[in-house]
């Protein structure tokens, strides 16, 4: 095969330049250091790597892609300069990158290998509230351990506002420990101020239930808003994982509901609030 | 011809050996030696088949007489190597084979399959490679089943059992299942996608004789629709129902009135939609299940609801195997006291609510217990006592609980409670450990505790990292669990690890067929060694090490007796894939790339460009046509 001998010739170069790459790849990490410091990122100015708690995970994930793909550009920049010292091939430039990409501190993709949804369990139990804290089961390390019972057992309280009502509410999600729960106090909680609303318009002042939040049949539907921005329709998750990433509710007209999922509408409504 | 790899000894031993027993001690080889080996099915020592001898002794016998003797012989290798004796064996093994594995679906054509094997009744097949379930496969990558059950509907085959791992399935796939095959009783999808409750519906609805519902760990798109009222109340044959991976609420009414018709279901898990009180009436159904699966209950129960559930357990006497468990509170684990000690399995691994201590109080008294999935919240005293309680134990599975925290983790695993379990639990031969921390020493008395490790992951969560005591790699003490371990089938390796371990794993673990390398070696010196060494490799996956052409070009003829190399952030460059897709017609060599542009262009200097990931397979059929944009294949 009239290709080997070629690469036969270039095979024991490319061995010999391995182990320097070894060296090389602690020169590149003092300059990444510099570089880490200079480059944009999405966190507030000052927090550098080891600040991490000021972040939550997916900024922290967001940055770290971020960083080792600009890490990467740069180096691929920074090598082709120097390209010329480092005959025959341009392989070496790589060696440095893939060292350094084996010791990058931030998460990895793919790494360690677990399945998303254990990673996913793992946030999920790290915000849990209430219950658990009444059994000091958490799972949660020795050494901050108590003091995050103490945070958790301050409660987690959420605006939640209603349709037709100017005026809203805070409701206290740890209290709770399921969407029929947290149904059951949406309507505590508006029952009245919604029949004062309709009263103004004159004649009964009877107060009518709020049911049938959940499941779209009642006059009423619950939505929230996550960590993300998004408007979203309650209960398709579970419990813990909701609370985890709710920022506020919202109680809207069931007839609304397409309206409030069109995009427009919602972001108008988010500059609004 | 592709699977030409197999050599029938011809050496002659003893002639005087009933036919019968020749038959079941059979001998599958290397590519150039005659290895005896042990069929899990057979209890009788192995001797060389005669070719000429005993091919011509079991002639007298008629056809059905060889294909009964053949039905015995349950393992796929040993019924392969069968089909290798003779032009009459490979027609009479083929016309009787029921069960066919294929581990890699591109790797054969179901036509092929139909025409080799037309009395097909259970069809097993996998698709994506194993880090797809690490996300480094793309979704649309490929694994479609679609075809497959095409194919088989249209020529008819009766199809009774269909298993698929990492595949894409379709509801109309799932729809067009049910529909085709009227005898079909098993459907088991693993880690598979693609589809929603409404294809289980159709199953549910047309499959008159389903026995086995499981699905383990797919993603499932839940509509929330009514999938469980569409088992027509004539169904009452089910013995086996796993919709535990489903995320949304299920209809209770439905599945309590199912169970309560099923007498003959032994294996329930059940999501995490499904409340205490629901799974206390279920178990007070049946109580003769052997399998149970539970579903999540934040709150802990009230004292009634606890009492009930607890006298629903008792009755389970049955209950050999216990899951589940994702948000549970811990008093709930209590209630299942009264059987613990006869649990054989017991999969803690989502119950990340538990504290490690509630994990122990419950676990030492299961005596019998012989699987294990934990969290490492169980902590390295925990296993102490798993160590001390457990001594059936033969798989331990630890996982991370905490991935996102990076404060020193008290509670974790290190390298203490791998030693204890071993030196515990002598019947352990499968484990799979994610820690902080390891030494060799650790390792060392691992290996000689227990030399009967079939399967050893051990997975160090930080790249790199060397033994925290002597701050040195850790390839002495991967090199004494090969060493030791001489049935050592599957391996994954982890922290820092030079090109030493894999000369130990080349020189030592011959019995090693699957080997999962990640952040190792220095050279290319470091994957030859294994590609060299171990005879028996097929599946080899191998991450962000450096290890590039001259490794991967080295022996070509070796990818012929492997299913797969997977090969991510190495240094195999597109001028190496290029040449080994050129040197080596009868593989697939794949190269994923991280977007779809770049597939397209490629000149002379691109040669040199590093491949993101390669995926190779060896294949009869060729090309595959139905790979994304965001594969090429070479």
């Amino acid at each position: 095969m009239e290709g080997c001998p070629r690469n036969r010739e270039t095979c024991p170069k490319l061995l010999d330049l391995i182990p320097q790459g070894r060296k090389w790849y602690h020169e590149e990490k003092k300059n990444s250091d510099q570089e880490k410091k200079l480059e944009l990122r999405l966190g507030p100015p000052g927090v550098d790597e080891d600040d991490r708690s000021a972040m939550n995970t997916e900024t922290r994930n967001n940055i770290k892609q971020q960083q080792n793909i600009k890490k990467e550009s740069e180096d691929k920049s920074i090598f082709s300069l120097n390209g010329n010292h480092f005959s025959p091939s341009n392989k070496t430039t790589h060696v440095p990158h893939i060292s350094h990409k084996r010791t990058a501190p931030g998460p990895v993709v793919g790494w360690p290998p677990v399945r998303s949804f254990r990673k996913n369990l793992a946030s999920t139990s790290s915000s849990k509230l209430g219950n658990e804290s009444s059994h000091g089961a958490q799972i949660n390390k020795s050494g901050d351990g108590e003091k995050q019972v103490e945070l958790k057992r301050e409660g987690m309280f959420v605006k939640i506002n209603m349709d037709s009502v100017p005026i809203g509410r805070k409701v206290d999600l740890s209290a709770y420990n399921s969407y029929e729960q947290l149904s059951f106090a949406v309507d505590n909680l508006f029952r009245g101020l919604l029949a004062a609303q309709r009263d103004t318009s004159g004649g009964e002042g009877e107060e009518k239930p709020i049911i049938g939040l959940l499941d779209g049949k009642g006059e009423f539907t619950l939505t929230y808003e996550d960590n993300e921005g998004d408007k979203m329709l309650v209960g398709d998750v579970p419990w813990q994982m909701f609370v985890s990433s709710v920022k506020r509710l919202r109680v809207i007209k069931s007839s609304e509901i397409s309206s409030a999922l069109r995009f427009g509408c919602s972001k108008q409504e988010k500059m609004r609030n | 011809m592709g699977w030409a790899f197999y050599n029938v000894p011809c050496s002659d031993t003893n002639t005087s050996l009933h036919p019968f027993s020749l038959a079941k001690g059979l001998v599958t080889s290397g590519r150039n030696t005659c290895t005896p080996y042990h069929s899990s099915t057979v209890k009788i020592p192995f001797v060389a088949i005669l070719r000429t001898n005993l091919h011509q002794e079991m002639n007298y016998f008629p056809d059905e007489v060889i294909e009964h003797i053949f039905d015995s012989i349950a393992s796929h290798r040993d019924r392969n190597s069968i089909s290798l004796v003779s032009k009459s064996w490979h027609k009479i093994e083929r016309c009787c084979r029921r069960r066919v594995f294929i581990g890699n679906c591109y790797a054969i054509s179901p036509e092929r399959l139909i025409g080799r094997f037309p009395c097909l009744k259970s069809l097993t097949l996998k698709g994506k490679p194993h880090f797809a379930d690490f996300n480094l496969v793309p979704h649309e990558w490929g694994g479609f089943v679609h075809p497959w059950i095409d194919a088989l509907a249209r020529a008819r085959v009766g199809l009774e059992e269909l298993r698929l791992k990492r595949m894409v399935v379709s509801d109309e796939s799932l729809e067009l299942l049910s529909r085709s095959f009227a005898n079909f009783k098993s459907l088991v999808l693993v880690s598979c996608e693609g589809f929603t409750t409404d294809g289980l519906a159709s199953i549910a609805a047309n499959c008159r004789h389903l026995r086995e519902l499981d699905l383990q760990e797919n993603e499932i798109d839940d509509h929330r629709g009514q999938w469980l009222n569409c088992f027509p109340d004539s169904c009452t044959t089910l013995t086996s129902l796993n919709f535990a991976c489903l995320k949304g609420e299920t209809n209770l009414s439905a599945l309590e009135r199912l169970v309560a018709r099923s007498p003959s279901l032994k294996s329930l898990k059940v999501n995490r939609a499904v409340p205490l009180d629901a799974l206390t009436r279920l178990m007070s159904c049946a109580p003769q299940l052997v399998d149970l699966g539970v579903g999540s209950y934040e709150n802990e129960p009230d004292t009634e609801s606890f009492a009930k559930l607890l006298a629903a357990i008792k009755k389970c006497t049955s209950l050999r195997s216990l899951s589940g468990f994702s948000e549970v509170a811990p008093l709930c684990l209590t209630a299942f006291y009264p059987i613990c000690q006869n649990l054989t399995y017991l999969n803690l691994s989502y119950a990340a609510e538990i504290h490690g201590n509630h994990l122990v109080k419950f676990i030492q008294f299961c005596k019998r217990l012989q699987r294990l999935w934990i969290l490492d919240s169980i902590g390295d005293k925990g296993l102490e006592v798993v160590a001390s309680a457990c001594k059936e134990l033969q798989e331990l599975r630890v996982f991370p609980s905490d991935l996102h925290d990076e404060e020193d983790n008290n509670a974790a695993v290190t390298e203490v409670g791998l030693v204890a379990i071993s030196a515990g639990c002598r019947k352990l031969h499968s484990i799979l450990y994610f820690c902080k921390q390891m030494t060799n020493a650790a390792l060392i008395t691992v290996a000689k505790n227990c030399p009967n490790f079939i399967r050893f992951r051990l997975c160090i969560l930080e790249p790199n990292k060397p033994d925290h005591v002597t701050s040195q790699s850790l390839d002495e003490g991967f090199g004494a669990v090969v060493q030791a371990c001489k049935g050592l089938r599957r391996l994954s390796v982890s922290g820092l690890l030079t090109d030493k371990v894999f000369l130990y794993i080349g020189m030592y673990a011959e019995q090693l067929e699957m080997l999962s390398i990640a952040f190792a070696g220095d050279t290319d010196k470091g994957m030859l060694y294994v590609l060299n060494g171990c005879k028996k490799l097929r599946k080899l996956e191998i991450r962000d090490s450096p290890f590039g052409n001259a490794a991967l070009l080295a022996d070509v003829d070796k990818y012929e007796t492997m299913r797969s190399l997977w090969m991510s952030s190495c240094d195999v460059t597109l001028g190496g894939c290029k040449r080994l897709a050129r040197d080596a017609p009868w593989l697939n060599v794949e190269i994923i790339n991280e977007n779809e542009d770049n597939g397209m262009e490629r000149n002379e200097e691109d040669e040199r460009e590093k491949v993101d990931r390669l995926y190779l397979y060896r294949t009869v059929v060729g090309t595959r046509n139905d790979a994304p944009s965001c594969v090429t294949i070479l």
